[in-house]
């Protein structure tokens, strides 16, 4: 029975690569179905939150390092492609240079605050974020507070920016899950449930939190890139603000933390949602986040997508 | 006689002013069950967490076949062959038995890359402590027993060659206890040597070769388990000095 485990789960793997293909193909034909540019841009939002909440679930779900420090590497991602565009770089490159810069970061953050545990790690992330969107509004070659205008000398394709943004979640998915299925991926979650017996099998929880900070901060860092050079303008006060470290933690937790399709869900949930909330409810649109994460926690702590699966299993299962 | 597995050379470790471990030398022959024995607080566990990593020392060397090996990591000391199983089991309850035990065969000495080998490796590991049938059972739902194993089954899969077991029969029946010092004599027979700290006298009497009585952080006396039954210091330790007042008093020292 043992031995037989191994030749249907190899099969399981290749039906699960089916689904994702299928809407990777979908979403890639959509722009020739004749999408409003406003739903085009609407989902290339959406692709760069998707992209940011699986950068985060890596540190938070995996590993259960929750950081609530993740507009640095959004903001630095942001201001990298900015600044280097602006020079004139390829965007493409640029966007290398916007997952680099926040990865180095992380770890001049990731170095002192890894030896703090539990809230103490999340509370010292709250001082690092604030402190760098207050550097931020006074460092001169970036305008300051009073944020910096991308110029690109190029025509702007708005289906330029959804391919792209689409690429990058389609890559953080596929990070996730080589990561998830890997000899890396058991070492995090053996740090996320005991960092002592997982050193005590030869984990050394250190390194490994660095080195997951490291890529979740390239995910993050590059999401914020893509998202300048669509923006054309940022600012501090914008992508280095709490408000969107907020945001980043958020999504994981609402789609499901830990898992990959559920920070996917949780991102997609978001950038659909985000806009309305702010234009519908401009006053107490973060109060309706509040009250929908507080519903979660105490109700679904898996998210939304432990509650389809739950879901689908009572569907599957005849009474 | 070949280098000792194991040299430990006048550990010392203080807790504020208090000698927890003090000035304690053995060395551990290879393939041999050293036990260790002595009252509580007699600072078995301390001697323990020191040689496995967990606590620095504050003085002594510890040489794992003749590298000194004092002050690192538990991460680092597995990967030169030191395990450990503790006292208080900790298996990664959101993990299923078969998956807590891979990820030591991961991050033993054998460093398997491969998720499907380490899966085998662990399969095998589980057959043979006898915890096969509870796989894909979460470690959250296991018998204490088989948790028990369980340590002990990941503390293997990480390929050591000196096992630390810190009280694995604590909390066990007679009949469990006896299936657990069975499966350590096998351990020992498969070529791994083993300190063991226990409670229960008459558990490590049962299987050590060697035995070392500690009291008050200090070696009180060491040899096989027949000389230490009849040794008159080990007797007053444990049941007091004959003729003084009160049976069962420990001794001022």
């Amino acid at each position: 029975m043992t031995t037989a485990v191994f030749a249907p789960s190899r099969l399981e793997a290749r039906a699960r690569l089916v689904l994702p293909g299928l809407l990777l193909v979908v979403l890639a034909l959509l722009p020739t179905a004749g999408l409003t540019p406003n739903l085009i841009r609407l989902l290339f939002i959406t692709f760069v939150w998707v992209t940011a909440s699986l950068g985060w679930n890596l540190l938070g779900g995996f590993t259960g390092q929750v950081s609530f420090g993740f507009a640095v590497f959004y903001g630095l991602g942001a201001y990298t492609a900015a600044l280097m565009i602006d020079r004139g770089v390829n965007p493409y490159l640029s966007f290398l240079g916007a997952a680099l810069i926040p990865a180095l970061a992380s770890f001049f953050i990731g170095l002192p605050t890894f030896r703090l545990r539990g809230p103490y790690f999340a509370i010292a992330t709250i001082g690092v974020s604030e402190a760098t969107r207050v550097i931020m509004n006074n460092l001169a070659i970036t305008g300051g507070a009073s944020g910096f205008r991308i110029v690109e000398h190029r025509p702007f394709r708005q289906v330029d920016h959804y391919y792209t943004a689409l690429a990058m979640a389609a890559l953080a998915v596929a990070v996730s899950f080589l990561i998830q299925h890997s000899k890396f991926g058991m070492g995090l979650r053996a740090i996320k449930q005991d960092e002592e017996a997982a050193a005590d099998l030869g984990v050394n929880p250190y390194a490994y939190k660095l080195a997951i900070h490291a890529v979740a901060a390239a995910l993050t860092g590059m999401a914020g890139g893509v998202f300048a050079r669509y923006a054309a303008f940022i600012y501090p006060q914008g992508v280095f603000s709490f408000q969107t470290s907020v945001y980043i933690l958020l999504m994981p937790v609402i789609g499901g933390i830990g898992t990959v399709w559920g920070a996917v869900l949780g991102g997609v949930v978001f950038g659909m949602v985000e806009e309305q909330l702010v234009a519908n409810f401009p006053q107490i649109h973060l109060l309706l986040y509040g009250s929908l994460l507080i519903l979660i926690i105490l109700a679904e702590p898996d998210g939304l997508a432990g509650l389809l699966g739950k879901l689908f299993r009572r569907l599957r299962t005849p009474r | 006689m070949a280098t000792p597995i194991l040299e430990v050379e006048k550990l010392t470790k203080y807790f504020g002013g208090l000698a927890a471990v003090k000035d304690v030398s053995f060395a551990v022959p290879e393939q041999h069950i050293y036990g260790f024995i002595g009252p509580n607080g007699a600072g078995k566990t301390t001697l323990f967490n020191m040689i496995a990593g967990a606590l620095e020392p504050s003085a002594g060397h510890i040489r794992s076949r003749g590298k000194d090996v004092t002050g690192h990591r538990p991460f680092s000391l597995v990967k030169s062959g030191i395990a450990r199983t503790h006292q208080i089991v900790c298996p990664f309850r959101a993990m299923t038995v078969l998956e807590n035990v891979q990820v030591a065969a991961h991050f033993g000495r054998k460093n398997i890359t491969r998720t499907a080998a380490a899966r085998d490796h662990a399969r095998q590991v589980l057959a043979w402590v006898g915890l096969d049938h509870q796989a894909d059972t979460l470690a959250a739902n296991i018998s204490l027993g088989d948790q028990k194993r369980l340590e002990l089954a990941r503390a293997l899969a990480t390929d050591p060659e000196l096992l630390l077991c810190d009280e694995i029969c604590g909390g066990l029946n007679p009949k469990e206890t006896r299936a657990m010092l069975d499966l350590l004599e096998r351990i020992r027979q498969n070529g791994t040597t083993i300190m063991y700290v226990e409670h229960d006298v008459k558990a490590i009497m049962a299987v050590c070769d060697h035995v070392m009585v500690l009291n008050y952080g200090q070696k009180l006396a060491e040899g096989k388990p027949e000389e230490i039954q009849n040794d008159p210091a080990v007797i007053e330790a444990y049941l007091g000095k004959a003729g003084s007042q009160k049976k069962g008093s420990r001794p001022v020292a």
